[in-house]
């Protein structure tokens, strides 16, 4: 009886609503993969969708080591959103991480145990900085974030690339590739075999706790979700709006910066060397599929933890789903669709919600202190 | 002045992309819609556009004529995308920018797919050659005739004709009043008998046509009729709503917008032709930045008391009559 | 068989919880102008929406000229001849006086606009009805008085015959209220039928036919106005309904903790002021009830005292602190306490859980953070405290949604929040709005506690029988200014209302305001 008890409880719960419109948003997401891999090759379309959903767990190393930059981009949008605000920038904020951890890398002559832990710090305000001018922007002169993180994505990948092209210590132009980074710079690899994954995966879990502490058990936490539920009641409390905007923005920026810090920081496949980045105008696709472990998580920076591991692990099995010939951009496809579909899980989740609702109240207004609650209409001079 | 013929002559073709698809943007926001689909709905037209000049380029029609067509098959393409997203958001109440960025992820990616596995390459490429040196007769006019009439596409041209029938929809037919009103007040409209959720279905179709369309015109005019998936349509689509918003929701005044940002980045592509500039020794990548500068400058200055459509972006709801 | 164009009959709506009308019937004859009297909340604004298509009675149907009629939207009423005015203005700010009134039936040749055509008729009704336009102007630059001829215009632009007015002299200027009425009788003299809703009584009394009253959403009765007074449909409209009687002792008054001087704040729907030069104290251990009815101010003033918005003139002073261009937070730890009109747009964040909105005032204090992170424990047990002593009643305690509690239940939570944060001024706005008797009760009953233990409470009520019973002593405002200066003991409901309509002011106020 008790377990009855606690499963409708669990079932009523916002965060059960928001998981089952997740998974909805997934499975269909993956049914079109499917059709896709139909239409392109029918005869390994089965054994493909399959390597798209255990490939992973032959990588598990891989895994991690993808999900950490989109863990950072993830808590980046997230962190955002919880305030009502869409960080579309964090592209931008990534890539001038990763600028500022390769100009710290490079440029900076550190010992050994301290390199690498400087140029995480310079990522992490590289991406501050730009998350920080948005911001501004939009508490004092009230730009529209999303136009504003846009052109900054832009103005970052252009600046980026141009600074490094011009840097005869980064920049490699016959290889049209940055140089590999000292080894002092890199981040220790934990030693998986056939992966790069390393410390950072740590680092970036213990961001994600260290958020989702701030928004849970802080007063700015506190004053962020106020604002992000309903702005007009946080005035009314006397809560600072423009303080609060730069702040929540200049976090998220940091957070981005540190998953662009992390890309680049990370060992490569080639024993002793670092990863490179090619400057070749691309704005930075990492940044974007934050938004889709951020919303699969509902903006929790918990669930993004798994949500990320989630979409690193379906990107694996994509890769190696180009054993059967389907080319890695079907994932691009499938997580595209996923975020499409949430924008409106979200309506499907509310109106769920309200009929839930509604049956809640029927059944209270027959009770003998009934209650009128104010409904919208009643607003109305009657 | 050679300099500026040159100037001129290659702004104008990077001019019409961005007014044609500034305007479409136009078309959905003043009916209420936030179309931040419009680079997605650019490239995917330019897709679609290019395919089929690819399909024909082995025949015998003539260049023009092939961009005409290529044309309406943009135009049906970037249709046909707009309407996942005013299903989403006039029929649903989805959020309007969550819905546009999962449309924009997804092109690049479908346009990448299909041609690794068609071209086993990033994109598409054709070899009909649009470029105009001369229209015949006018481009013998003096100093206007070679500003305007030599080295240049047929796109110039219809995209002007694509603005004189907007500016003309807009404001002087009924259509454009009524899809004026529902941006603006949407209850007002309701409350004489207008259907908004139609309206701005209408919107959203019209800036599908004039996105697709643009993005055509940007392979043809910049790209030399090329489009690939990792490039895409540089952010144009974006721009394009920068121009729109600088241009104050007004057709003319987007026009100016368009060329102002088409201008920097021409010049940006023609330092080393300007010795003036060329003297500086400025590396081209600021002129590259400065369009999006500009428009941060810009925005910075006008979102105090910007003239936005008031009810853009809020979902329309009848029961809050 | 009197001619009735318009009948109403039996008509029943309701809303999730409330009966708006209730068993309402309205006839309306042809040439009259016919008015429509009632307080908030009585039932007026929602009959004309019946009428005009907004909304879909329950029960009762509507007749025109004998035979029955439904009406499923705006659309339906126009085809029945009927137009609307509506409070708050349907006009597109960025479009021409011309393009408002055409817009829905423009006249047009291949979807192209034939203005010239528009134009030509427009001039000529705004001749014959004496109703001046400037037809190229945008809506965004004429006056209030022009928009609103603007809308009329709409109506006679469509032929309409029954002409339905919802408080059309709310903004207007007393000469435009006068132009209004020229235009009223000219319709009715040509044999057009108006329906206006209005609380004010000489108003009513000067244009009016006939007049019917309703009250808490139902027909008190329909009068002719020759053969009526101002006291008599005041009467008809407050009513004597079993007023609840609150128990209060008579209160000792300590010092002015609330001062306002002179505060004018300016309107957001007009040029006009929404506040004009008020002035008065408020005493320790008294309770004063800003009475009057919706619309006259009293929103904004409120706003502007608690820091919602921005006053254009005049001082706030709180204990002797000039608080008049204070920050809320400022305010709030200067000793104001605020109930705010809204609860669910201002006073709670309705995601949140209980104890996280009882804290709501109070997080940022030393007993509830440190160092920036929240004391969960304390938060626990101050919300538990909250909850046992002021009964708030939940679904699961402390970690309810506040979403999911009954309207009475988050309301006690606010004032729980709001009463027990050692402040000196409580402002409560329509505390007791859609709640039930037993809440009322008890909602009445701390309000009197608080003033009893020495705190100073200005409230803000549109009931009368709150207005009479819990307050010590009544201001009531009325287009923005204080009129009348009374005392519950000695001022009769009915001469109450006559203060709230208008129809009555203080002199001595009246050289007060002016000074």
């Amino acid at each position: 009886m008790q377990v009855k008890n606690k499963i409708a409880k669990l079932t009523k719960s916002k965060g059960y609503s928001s998981f089952t419109a997740a998974l909805l948003a997934i499975f269909i997401g993956l049914i079109i993969g499917y059709i896709i891999m139909l239409i392109a090759s029918p005869a390994n379309s089965l054994s493909g969708i399959a390597m798209v959903l255990v490939g992973g767990a032959s990588r598990l190393g891989d895994v991690f080591y993808f999900a950490t930059p989109i863990l950072m981009t993830g808590l980046a949008v997230g962190f955002a959103f919880k305030m009502g605000m869409f960080n579309i920038g964090a592209s931008g904020q990534y890539t001038m991480g990763m600028f500022f951890a390769l100009y710290a890398g490079f440029m900076w002559d550190l010992p050994a145990g301290i390199h690498w832990i400087v140029c995480v710090l310079a990522g992490m305000i590289g991406g501050l900085l730009w998350g920080l001018i948005p911001g501004i922007l939009k508490a004092i002169l009230n730009v529209n974030e999303v136009i504003t993180s846009i052109m900054f994505n832009y103005i970052g990948m252009y600046l980026v690339d141009m600074l490094i092209q011009g840097n005869a210590t980064m920049y490699i132009s016959s290889k049209t590739r940055t140089d590999y980074l000292p080894s002092t710079a890199q981040i220790t690899s934990l030693g998986v075999q056939n992966s790069n994954v390393n410390l950072s995966i740590f680092i970036a879990v213990a961001f994600a706790i260290i958020l989702f502490i701030v928004l849970n058990k802080t007063t700015f936490g506190y004053e962020l979700k106020a604002t992000g539920f309903n702005k007009n009641a946080s005035t009314y409390a006397g809560m600072n709006g423009k303080r609060n905007i730069i702040l929540t923005m200049a976090i998220a920026g940091a957070m981005a910066g540190l998953g662009g810090a992390f890309a680049i920081l990370a060992p490569s496949t080639i024993p002793g060397s670092s990863m490179t980045y090619e400057p070749i105008n691309v704005i930075a696709a990492n940044g974007f599929n934050g938004i889709a472990v951020a919303l699969l998580a509902n903006s929790n920076p918990l669930g993004i933890i798994f949500s990320s591991i989630f979409v690193s692990y379906i990107q694996r099995g994509g890769t190696l789903a180009s054993l059967f010939g389907y080319k890695p951009e079907i994932i691009d496809i499938v997580i595209a669709v996923i975020i499409y579909f949430s924008a409106f899980a979200l309506f499907m989740k509310t109106v769920v919600a309200e009929v839930l609702k509604r049956r809640k109240t029927e059944k209270a207004s027959t009770g003998i202190n009934s209650d009128q609650p104010l409904s919208a209409t009643e607003k109305e001079d009657v | 002045m050679d300099t500026l013929y040159y100037l001129i002559q290659n702004t104008l073709p990077v001019t019409i992309p961005l007014l044609l698809v500034a305007l479409g943007g136009m078309f959905s926001e003043r009916s209420g819609i936030i179309n931040i689909a419009l680079e997605g709905i650019m490239l995917f037209g330019a897709f679609f556009g290019c395919f089929f000049v690819y399909l024909v380029q082995g025949t015998s029609m003539n260049a023009q004529t092939v961009l005409l067509l290529g044309m309406l098959v943009a135009a049906v393409a970037g249709y046909v995308f707009s309407q996942l997203l005013s299903f989403a958001t006039v029929n649903l109440n989805a959020d309007q920018t969550i819905t546009g960025t999962s449309l924009n992820m997804l092109v690049p990616a479908v346009i990448l797919l299909f041609s690794k596995m068609k071209f086993n390459s990033d994109g598409i490429t054709t070899d009909i050659n649009f470029y105009i040196k001369e229209v015949p007769g006018l481009g013998s006019i003096p100093v206007l005739g070679k500003m305007f009439f030599q080295n240049t596409y047929l796109t110039v041209y219809i995209g002007f004709l694509f603005l004189i029938i907007s500016a003309i929809v807009f404001y002087k037919t009924k259509f454009g009043l009524r899809l004026r009103a529902c941006g603006e007040h949407p209850h007002a409209a309701d409350s004489v008998g207008i259907n908004v959720y139609h309206m701005r279905h209408a919107g959203v179709a019209i800036s599908g046509v004039l996105a697709g369309v643009g993005g055509f015109f940007y392979s043809v005019g910049i790209m030399d009729g090329n489009i690939g998936g990792h490039t895409g349509v540089a952010g144009f689509g974006f721009l394009a709503l920068a121009v729109m918003i600088f241009g104050q929701w007004k057709p003319i005044k987007i026009l100016f917008a368009a060329l102002f940002f088409a201008f920097l980045r021409t010049l940006a592509y023609s330092v080393p032709l300007i010795p003036f500039l060329d003297g500086l020794h400025i590396n081209q990548t600021f002129y590259k930045m400065l369009p999006y500068i500009a428009t941060m400058v810009v925005l910075a200055f006008t979102s105090k008391k910007s003239s936005a459509p008031k009810a853009e972006g809020i979902p329309y709801d009848m029961s809050q009559r | 068989m009197e001619d009735y164009i318009i009948e109403m009959l039996n008509i029943t709506k309701e809303f999730p919880g409330i009966v708006a009308n209730d068993n309402i019937t309205l006839r309306l004859k042809k040439g009259e102008i016919h008015a429509l009297l009632g307080e908030n909340g009585a039932g007026k604004s929602t009959l004309m929406s019946v009428l005009f298509g907004l909304y879909q009675p329950e029960k009762g149907e509507i007749k025109k000229n004998g035979k029955a009629v439904k009406i499923h939207n705006p659309n339906d009423a126009n085809d029945l001849g009927i137009g609307m005015v509506h409070q708050h203005f349907k006009l597109v700010e960025i479009f021409t006086v011309l393009e408002n009134i055409i817009l829905g039936v423009e006249p047009s040749k291949m979807g192209f606009l034939q203005k010239k055509q528009a134009r030509e008729k427009i001039l000529e009704l705004s001749e014959q009805y004496g109703l001046k336009v400037d037809p190229d102007e945008t809506i965004e630059n004429i006056s209030v008085g022009m928009q609103q001829r603007v809308e009329i215009l709409k109506m006679l632009y469509r032929e309409n015959e029954i002409l339905i007015f919802d408080e059309p002299t709310a903004v207007l200027t007393p000469q435009e209220i006068e132009e209004l009425m020229e235009i009223m009788r000219g319709f009715a003299k040509e044999g057009k039928s108006i329906l206006f809703i209005s609380h004010k009584l000489n108003e009513i009394m000067a244009v009016a036919d006939r007049c019917t009253v309703l009250r808490k959403g139902k027909c008190i009765g329909t009068v002719e106005i020759k053969d009526t007074t101002k006291e008599e449909l005041s009467k008809m409209m407050v009513g004597r309904d079993v007023s609840f009687s609150v128990n209060k002792k008579a209160h000792q008054l300590g010092k002015v903790v609330l001062s306002v001087r002179n505060m004018t704040v300016p309107s957001k729907l007009s040029k006009k002021n929404a506040v004009k030069n008020v002035s008065f104290d408020v005493r320790a251990g008294e309770i004063v009830c800003i009475a009057g009815i919706d619309g006259n101010g009293q929103s904004e003033f409120v706003s502007a005292l608690t820091g919602l918005e921005k006053l254009s003139g005049g001082k706030i002073s709180l204990c002797g602190k000039d608080i008049s261009k204070a920050s809320i937070r400022t305010r709030s730890k200067a000793g104001m306490s605020h109930i705010p009109e809204d609860r669910h747009k201002y006073g709670l964040v309705l995601d949140y859980t209980l104890e996280q909105n009882l804290v709501l005032q109070r997080y940022w204090q030393p007993e509830f953070q440190l160092h920036g992170f929240i004391k969960n424990r304390e938060v626990r047990s101050y919300a538990e405290k909250l909850i046992q002593g002021y009964d708030v009643r939940s679904g699961e305690g402390p970690v309810t949604n506040v979403r999911s509690m009954s309207g009475g239940n988050q309301q006690k939570a606010i004032i729980a929040r709001e009463n027990d944060k050692n402040h000196e001024l409580l402002v409560a706005v329509q505390p007791t709005r859609g709640l039930d008797i037993g809440a009322i009760e008890y909602i009445h009953k701390q309000l009197v506690a608080g003033r009893d233990a020495g705190k100073a409470i200005l409230l803000v009520s549109f009931e009368l029988d709150e207005v009479m019973d819990v307050s010590d002593r009544i201001l009531v405002m009325y287009e923005g200014e204080i009129v009348g200066e009374l005392e519950p003991k000695s001022v009769s409901v009915q001469e109450l209302g006559l203060y709230m309509s208008g129809a009555k002011r203080d002199k001595a106020k009246e050289i007060e305001n002016a000074g």
